[in-house]
């Protein structure tokens, strides 16, 4: 009896919320259809005078997406609305919106980030780039994400290009290249105050000032510091990954002459950190044991750009930057300095080729200073990596475009490498465009690959006897290779929708693999050493597709949908005996899903959402989260902004990568930061 | 779940509901800018063989427009000519042309496309942001929702322009250096 009284009231529950979203739906698309029939036919234009015409407010496609329409490759570009209004404080978090990019955060001041899989806190197969200088550690092969900090305020826009993108971009553009570009110090004029604080212990602060110099130039120049406490002791025990930045920067940019563009912009930066490690403590006998150790960073770089247009339209440039480097984690030190040069030349040939081409030259002197867990062979070494590249972009027809290129390197590892590719670009109209691309691309070997000396895990084997496994770089190291197939295909369906489809097939070769040596016993420390080395005997095939769109609800109402696929197979070859590469895989999530939503509420109100869902890593059996980031933010005045961000805000808590080359991982929390923005 | 969705659809209303005045497509108002310059520019005697001469709006390379322009000077006149719009892969036919717009897809060769503009009288717009460092007298720019022009008086000059004071006051004036 009482049973079938709970499934009617259940039953009636569900009807008057099916009732109230069915009215609700009613309501939103009556409204809609009548908004709509008020919006078309439009008045006419030719009857309104000049000064109407410069009042009128228009909803335009930008002509970056124009440009970007044209583009053979798989971008995506991050604006400065969608940095402003995601909430984010770091890069990372903003990575998080981009389709085909793996962002996971280990703790709270590392994390991994990956284009298509490989995800790893050294993920190696991505290029970043910040106004052109690389910050892909040429030694670790890898970003290390907790010293790229900057003032998110300055960010112009970051391009994402998912694939090998093309020839112009330089070494290990394997996987995807994330292109940060920061403002013309003519776009930051006057004074920027920006204070933040929130959840654990999180505090912002930036001063910054921006003016003229002499009649042709401009210049910012800035001070920040940032902090973030320890996770929350309840989540792992014990927590040491606090991490606390200082640093300041200047920009200056100049119209020498009408033609010439010289930029010159710098920064130094301290970053003082930690991280919860487990690893081996002693060698006799060999301990496993988690403690906290510090990290940081200390480093500075100067950047100059000279840019020169000719009366014909070519145009050359010529860049050149100076990058001091000190990172430390565990008691091991790497200090870094890289020396880079740049030349490209732009021109057409006849009426059909758009050609650019380029030299390049980068040296780098590095020495490392290890712990009892790590060391690096040799100590010292100084490196060079010479690069060329051409690119022509042929008109085959008015809608059609072919542009086939290829880069040329030459490494002090394996020497001479060649990375050609072809794109396709069919524009039937203004509308839409086709695109197809082959390229091959490789990865450029790191003083980790062929010098690396680390003992990675300690087993006990029974009677008090241990295995120390210990892994080692390969001198003869080989390049890692791609061959990646994309195709892709964006649309201006209407005026207020657009959409983006890409698809891609790649297969790897030579992949990095660890393949157990004769084990040998340690009579002086009383075990056995089980060593590995690195080879590259693994080969992989990935595909998927990843696809976004924008739409213009309403004037007021923005929507970006996004979703990702990625399925990969890793196969060890034939010679191998590595017993885990085959799980690479799992460090990467095989579906997300990311909807957007900024809404204006007017009066100066806005109000913004991200709603995600990353798939599970099988490795690691870290489960899939669903996540949702919300901000308020106010314009009081012309000067003044606030904004308060919830992040995480449907768990208390969730994983989102496992432990990693003696990381121990964190679990990401709930939090709130609250920003007040004053310029003058 | 539901509730939440329910709330964002009622939300969606709302926002409808307080919309503000319906805004233009951009290329729609940028036709009417075409359409209102022939209004108030002078083109040099000798630019058309009669008094009833249609003026001729080109569109080189890709056209942004789609039907908008044509839709909105047929059956127009200025004075006593009525507009023709024609598309052109390039500018070798500009003297056809008293008003020849580049569009920002031809970004890569606006500077040689206005080079091969050799007669006079060719009012050339455009919307790229160095138009008119590149040799374009007048040029779009967008300035958050709205559409501003800004004209540089010298090129205009030696094309045998005359633009009146009213529209010079309503647009920037392109600074050159030497």
């Amino acid at each position: 009896m009482s049973e079938s009284l709970a499934n009617r009231r259940a039953r009636r529950r569900i009807a008057i919320l099916l009732a109230r979203v069915g009215v609700s739906l009613a309501v939103s698309v009556g409204v809609a259809i009548r908004s709509s029939a008020q919006t078309s036919p439009p008045r006419d234009l030719t009857q309104f005078t000049l000064e109407d015409l410069m009042n009128v407010q228009v909803i335009s496609v930008s002509k970056k997406e124009q440009k970007l329409a044209k583009t053979g490759a798989a971008i995506f570009v991050i604006t400065q609305e969608d940095i402003r209004r995601s909430g984010a404080t770091n890069i990372p978090d903003l990575l998080r919106m981009v389709p085909g990019v793996d962002v996971a955060r280990v703790d709270h001041s590392t994390w991994a980030v990956s284009i298509r899989g490989f995800n790893d806190i050294y993920a190696n197969k991505v290029l970043v780039l910040i106004d052109g200088r690389s910050v892909y550690h040429p030694v670790f092969s890898g970003v290390i994400w907790y010293a790229q900090e900057m003032p998110l305020e300055n960010i112009e826009r970051i391009e994402v290009i998912r694939g090998p993108g093309g020839t112009v971009w330089g070494a290990n553009a394997m996987n995807g290249v994330i292109n940060i570009i920061t403002k013309s110090a003519k776009d930051t004029p006057g004074g920027l105050i920006v204070a933040g604080g929130g959840s654990d212990s999180q505090a912002e602060g930036l001063v910054q000032y921006g003016g003229k110099i002499g009649q042709t130039g401009d210049y910012r120049v800035y001070g920040r510091y940032a902090n973030l406490g320890k996770s929350d002791p309840a989540t792992f025990a014990p927590p040491a990954d606090s991490k606390r930045t200082q640093e300041g920067g200047f920009r200056s940019d100049w119209n020498l002459t009408p033609r010439d563009l010289l930029t010159v912009q710098g920064e130094v930066r301290l970053v003082d950190g930690g991280e919860t490690t487990t690893g081996v403590i002693f060698q006799v006998p060999p301990i496993t044991a988690t403690f906290g150790q510090p990290l940081g960073d200390d480093d500075g770089n100067l950047l100059a750009r000279w840019t020169h247009r000719y009366l014909n339209g070519s145009d050359i440039s010529l860049q050149a930057y100076y990058d001091q480097s000190h990172v430390f984690a565990n008691g091991a030190h790497n200090w870094a300095t890289i020396g880079n040069i740049d030349f490209q030349h732009h021109l057409r040939i006849a009426s059909r080729n758009d050609v650019v081409w380029g030299l390049s030259y980068r040296a780098g002197a590095n020495r490392f200073s290890g712990n009892s867990l790590v060391t690096l062979h040799p100590l010292e070494r100084t490196d060079s990596l010479y690069g060329a590249f051409v690119q022509d972009e042929i008109s085959l027809a008015q809608t059609l475009s072919l542009t086939l290129g290829s880069k040329f390197e030459h490494n002090d590892y394996t020497g001479f490498e060649i990375e050609p590719s072809a794109q396709l670009v069919w524009e039937p109209n203004a509308r839409h465009t086709l695109w197809a691309s082959a390229a091959k691309a490789i990865r450029q070997p790191s003083n980790i690959d062929s010098g690396l000396q680390t003992i990675s895990a300690v087993q006990p084997l029974g009677q008090g006897l241990y295995g120390l496994v210990t892994v080692s770089g390969n001198p003869n190291t080989k390049v890692e290779q791609l061959r990646d197939y994309e195709t892709g295909y964006r649309a201006q369906i209407s005026r207020r929708l657009s959409l983006d489809v890409t698809g891609f097939l790649s297969f790897y070769k030579n992949l990095q693999t660890t393949e157990p040596q004769a084990p040998f016993f340690n009579p002086a420390g009383g075990y056995l050493v089980i060593p590995l080395v690195f080879d590259n005997k693994a080969h992989a095939v990935s595909y998927g597709a990843e696809a976004f769109a924008n739409w213009n609800v309403t004037d007021r109402w923005k929507i970006g949908p996004g979703l990702s696929m990625l399925n990969m197979s890793v196969t060890r070859d034939a010679t191998s005996q590595d017993s885990t590469i085959e799980q690479t895989p799992g460090r990467a999530p095989r579906r997300s899903y990311q909807v957007r939503s900024f809404i204006n509420l007017g009066r100066n109100f806005e109000w913004d959402q991200t709603l995600g869902y990353t798939g599970p890593l099988a490795t690691g059996n870290v489960p899939g989260y669903v996540r949702l980031d919300t901000r308020f933010g106010w314009r009081w005045g012309e000067s003044c902004d606030f904004s308060v961000t919830g992040q995480n805000l449907l768990a208390p808590r969730h994983a989102e990568f496992p432990d990693i080359h003696f990381v121990d991982h964190m679990q990401d929390q709930r939090s709130v930061f609250g920003k007040i923005t004053w310029r003058f | 779940m539901a509730r939440m969705l329910s709330l964002f659809l009622l939300l969606g209303a709302a926002l409808q509901l307080s919309a503000q005045a319906p805004a233009f497509d951009e290329y729609q108002v940028k036709a009417a800018f075409l359409y209102n310059f022939a209004k108030f520019v002078q083109w040099p005697p000798g630019t058309f063989a009669s008094p009833t001469d249609p003026i001729g709006i080109c569109i080189v390379g890709q056209n942004p427009f789609g039907s908008s322009l044509e839709n909105m000077v047929q059956g127009k006149m200025v004075g006593d000519r009525t507009f023709v719009v024609r598309r052109f892969p390039d500018t070798q036919q500009a003297s056809q042309c008293q008003i020849l717009f580049i569009g920002a897809s031809e970004w890569k060769r606006t500077r040689a496309l206005l080079d091969a503009v050799k007669t006079p009288g060719v009012l050339t717009v455009g919307e790229s942001d160095d138009f008119t460092d590149q040799g374009g007298i007048i040029s779009f720019r967008l300035d958050g929702p709205r559409v501003r022009i800004k004209v540089d008086l010298q090129t205009a000059e030696h094309a045998k322009l005359r633009i009146s004071s009213k529209l010079l006051s309503l647009a920037e004036i392109a600074k050159r250096q030497p």
